[in-house]
C-alpha cells in the first residue's frame, strides 16, 4: 500500500496535497510530484531504442515514472527520469563485466558465425538528476531563455546535515520511484531508484544506482539532495554524490562474506564498499528582484 | 477424500504442507518424473504457461482464466520459484497436481529450478523462514533435478524454458542428455534453460557477460526445419504484453507472471491449444489486492539517509 500523508501534519506545515489525484504536495513555494506507472510496452521500448541508438535496454524500464521538484516562482525544476539516466549510460559506455561462468565458456567450442555483444549490460549511469528552468515562471519572464537554461551549482565543502535528517520530524510526503531495473539474466541486479521525503523544514532525496554482478563486483552510485526551506521562498540545496565500488574478491580478502545473498540490501553493506568518487555542490534559489 | 486431495485443497488456500508431507510428496513425484523423457511428449489440447515466480495468487488467476487442472491439461515451462512471496506454496501445489494427475500436467525445468539460483533469489530464504530449516528446500531442489528439460506437443510444437543450443540440432540429441543433476554452468542443458532469441544476430551471439547464448532467426529456421516442427514456445523473458512472437512466428515467448515482482504493471498470458493445435492466447491481470490474504498496512515513515 502507498504511503499516505497525514492531513493535520500537512496543514500545520502549510502544505497542500496536489489536486486531481496527483501524487505529491505544494510546500513553501515547491511543487513536489511523483509519478509511478507500468514498465514500457514493447512498442515504446522500440522507440526508445531508436532514440537512444541502442539495441538493448534494461528489462524493466519505468519510462513514465518520474519525480519532479519544482520551485514554482523561479521555474527551477529538478527532476528524475529513466530516459535521461539511460542517455548517461549510453554516453559513459563502460566495457562489459564478465561473469564467473565466462571463464569456463572461453573453453567451449564456438559456433560458426558467433557475434560477441559488447554493450554495458549493467546499465551503469553517472546520472545525478535532470534540471531545467522553465521560462514561463512569473519572475523569470523577460529574461533570455538561453541564459536561464541551466542551474548554477557551485562546488562546496558543506556537508548534508545527517544528524538533523535523522531527527524524527514528521514526514509529510514519502515515495520511492523505480526508474529502471534489470536482473542481468539472473546474474545479479542493476537498479536505479529515487526516494524522496518531505518534512516541514525541507526535502531530502536519494537517487541510487545499485549494481551487483554476482561473484564479481558491486557498484553503488548515490546522489543525495537536501533542500532547506528558508525565509521569503528562498531555498538552499546541497547535492552530494558518492560512488562506491568493490569486487567480491577484494571483499573476501578483507574477511567479509563473499556469497551474493549477503549483499541484497545496499543500505546495509554500503560502508564495506570503498569510496571511489565524492563531491559536494550547492545551489541557492531565490526570487530575483523585479527591475 | 484422499490425503493427497486434502493436501491439494490446503495448498489451494495458500497454506503450506508439513515438512513430513513435503518429503512424502517429493518421493512420489520423483517416481513419476524419473520416467519422463528429456523431450516429454504432450498431447493436445493443452494450455502452455510461462514463468510464475512464486506469485501464488496470480497463478490462481491463471487457473481461473485457463480452467482447473485436471479439466484443462497444462504444460508449465519452469521458473515456478524465486522472487515472489509464495514460492513454497506455488511449487508444492503444482507438484501435488502432478502426482495426482500425472498425465494432465507437465512441469519442465527453468533456470530458477536450481540450488545455486534459489539461494540468491528467494526460495531458499523462504523455506528457511516458513519451516525453520532448509530440509524442504533440499527436498524440492532434489526434485528439480528430475524435472524434464523440454516438451513436444503432438510432434509439432517444441517447448523449452530458455531456448536453443549450438551443440543441439536434433531432438534426439536432447534425449541423450543426462539431466539428473544441478543445472551446469555450460553445455547443452545449460543453454536450453538459459539462452534467449535475439533480433540483432542472425546466427549465434554471445552475451556481453561472457556466458549465455543468443540465437537469431536463421538458427530457429534451421532447427524447426530439421525437426519438422511448426514453432518453438519458450518463456524466460518478461514481456509487457504477456506474449511475443519473433522471427516470422517461428518462436513465441509466453510470460505468465502478471505485475511481475508486484510492481511492473505488465499483463500475463497463457497459450491455449485445442485438439487441432489452433492457438488462442488468454491474457490476464494480477489478482486484486484484497484477494491476496494478508491486509496491506500503512508502512511506517522511512527516515532513509
Amino acid at each position: 500500500m502507498e504511503w499516505k500523508s497525514d492531513e493535520k501534519e500537512l496543514k500545520a506545515a502549510g502544505a497542500e496535497p496536489l489536486p486531481d489525484g496527483r501524487c505529491g504536495l505544494f510546500i513553501r513555494g515547491w511543487e513536489i510530484e511523483s509519478r509511478k506507472r507500468s514498465i514500457l510496452t514493447s512498442l515504446q521500448l522500440q522507440q526508445w531504442e531508436e532514440e537512444l541508438h541502442t539495441s538493448h535496454l534494461p528489462e524493466m524500464v519505468f519510462g513514465d515514472n518520474s519525480l519532479v521538484l519544482k520551485h514554482v516562482n523561479t521555474g527551477t525544476k529538478i527532476h528524475f527520469n529513466a530516459f535521461d539516466a539511460l542517455v548517461g549510460w549510453k554516453h559513459e559506455a563502460l566495457p562489459p563485466v564478465e561473469v564467473p561462468a565466462a571463464a569456463k565458456w572461453k573453453f567451449r567450442s564456438k559456433p560458426l558465425q558467433q557475434v560477441v555483444l559488447d554493450y554495458d549490460y549493467t546499465f551503469t549511469t553517472p546520472y545525478s538528476g535532470s534540471e531545467t528552468v522553465e521560462s514561463n515562471a512569473e519572475f523569470v519572464r523577460g529574461l533570455s531563455n538561453e541564459s536561464s537554461s541551466s542551474l548554477q551549482w557551485e562546488n562546496c565543502m558543506d556537508k548534508i546535515d545527517l544528524v538533523a535528517l535523522a531527527s524524527k520530524e514528521p514526514i509529510l510526503f514519502y515515495d520511492e520511484i523505480i526508474l529502471y531495473e534489470d536482473e542481468l539474466a539472473d546474474n545479479g541486479i542493476s537498479l536505479l531508484t529515487v526516494k524522496v521525503r518531505v518534512m516541514p523544514s525541507g526535502w531530502f532525496l536519494l537517487l541510487r544506482f545499485w549494481l551487483r554482478v554476482d561473484g564479481v563486483l558491486m557498484r553503488l552510485r548515490d546522489t543525495r539532495l537536501h533542500c532547506l526551506f528558508g525565509e521569503h521562498m528562498k531555498s538552499v540545496i546541497l547535492r552530494e554524490s558518492c560512488w562506491r565500488e568493490a569486487t567480491f574478491q577484494a571483499l573476501s580478502s578483507k574477511g567479509y562474506p563473499s556469497d551474493c545473498a549477503a549483499y541484497s540490501d545496499p543500505s546495509i553493506i554500503s560502508e564495506r564498499l570503498p569510496i571511489i568518487m565524492q563531491k559536494a555542490q550547492k545551489l541557492s534559489i531565490e526570487i530575483p528582484c523585479k527591475h | 477424500m484422499s490425503d493427497l486431495d486434502k493436501q491439494i485443497e490446503q495448498l489451494k488456500r495458500c497454506e503450506p504442507l508439513k515438512e513430513s508431507e513435503v518429503k512424502a510428496l517429493c518421493l512420489k513425484a520423483m517416481e513419476i518424473l524419473v520416467e519422463e523423457s528429456n523431450v516429454q511428449r504432450v498431447d493436445a489440447p493443452v494450455t502452455i504457461c510461462g514463468d510464475i515466480h512464486g506469485q501464488f495468487y496470480d497463478m490462481k488467476e491463471l487457473f481461473k482464466v485457463g480452467g482447473d487442472c485436471p479439466k484443462t491439461n497444462y504444460l508449465f515451462l519452469g521458473d515456478f520459484v524465486d522472487r515472489g512471496f509464495y514460492s513454497v506454496e506455488t511449487f508444492l501445489l503444482l507438484l501435488a497436481l502432478k502426482v495426482r494427475y500425472p498425465d494432465r500436467i507437465t512441469l519442465i525445468r527453468g533456470n530458477h529450478e536450481s540450488r545455486q539460483i534459489t539461494q540468491v533469489y528467494g526460495f531458499y530464504d523462504e523455506c528457511l523462514r516458513k519451516y525453520g530449516s532448509v530440509n524442504v528446500w533440499r527436498y524440492c531442489t532434489d526434485i528439480f533435478d528430475y524435472l524434464s528439460l523440454s516438451a513436444l506437443i503432438e510432434n509439432k510444437i517444441f517447448s523449452v524454458h530458455g531456448g536453443l543450443s549450438p551443440t543441439i540440432s536434433t531432438l534426439d540429441q536432447i534425449r541423450t542428455i543426462d539431466r539428473k543433476q544441478e543445472v551446469p554452468h555450460e553445455g547443452a542443458m545449460c543453454d536450453l534453460l538459459w539462452s534467449d532469441p535475439e533480433d540483432i544476430v542472425d546466427g549465434w551471439g554471445l552475451s556481453p557477460r561472457g556466458a549465455g547464448f543468443l540465437f537469431g532467426g536463421s538458427v530457429v529456421t534451421s532447427f524447426n526445419h530439421t525437426n519438422s516442427i511448426d514453432y518453438i514456445c519458450r518463456a524466460h523473458q518478461l514481456v509487457m504484453e504477456g506474449y511475443k512472437w519473433m522471427f516470422n512466428n517461428q518462436i513465441v515467448t509466453v510470460w505468465s507472471a502478471p505485475n511481475y515482482c508486484y510492481r511492473c504493471g505488465n499483463v500475463a498470458a497463457i497459450l491455449e491449444l485445442d485438439e487441432n493445435l489452433t492457438k488462442q492466447f488468454r491474457v490476464f491481470e494480477a489478482a486484486p489486492q484484497d484477494s491476496r490474504g494478508a491486509p496491506a498496512k500503512k508502512p511506517p515513515p522511512d527516515y532513509f539517509l
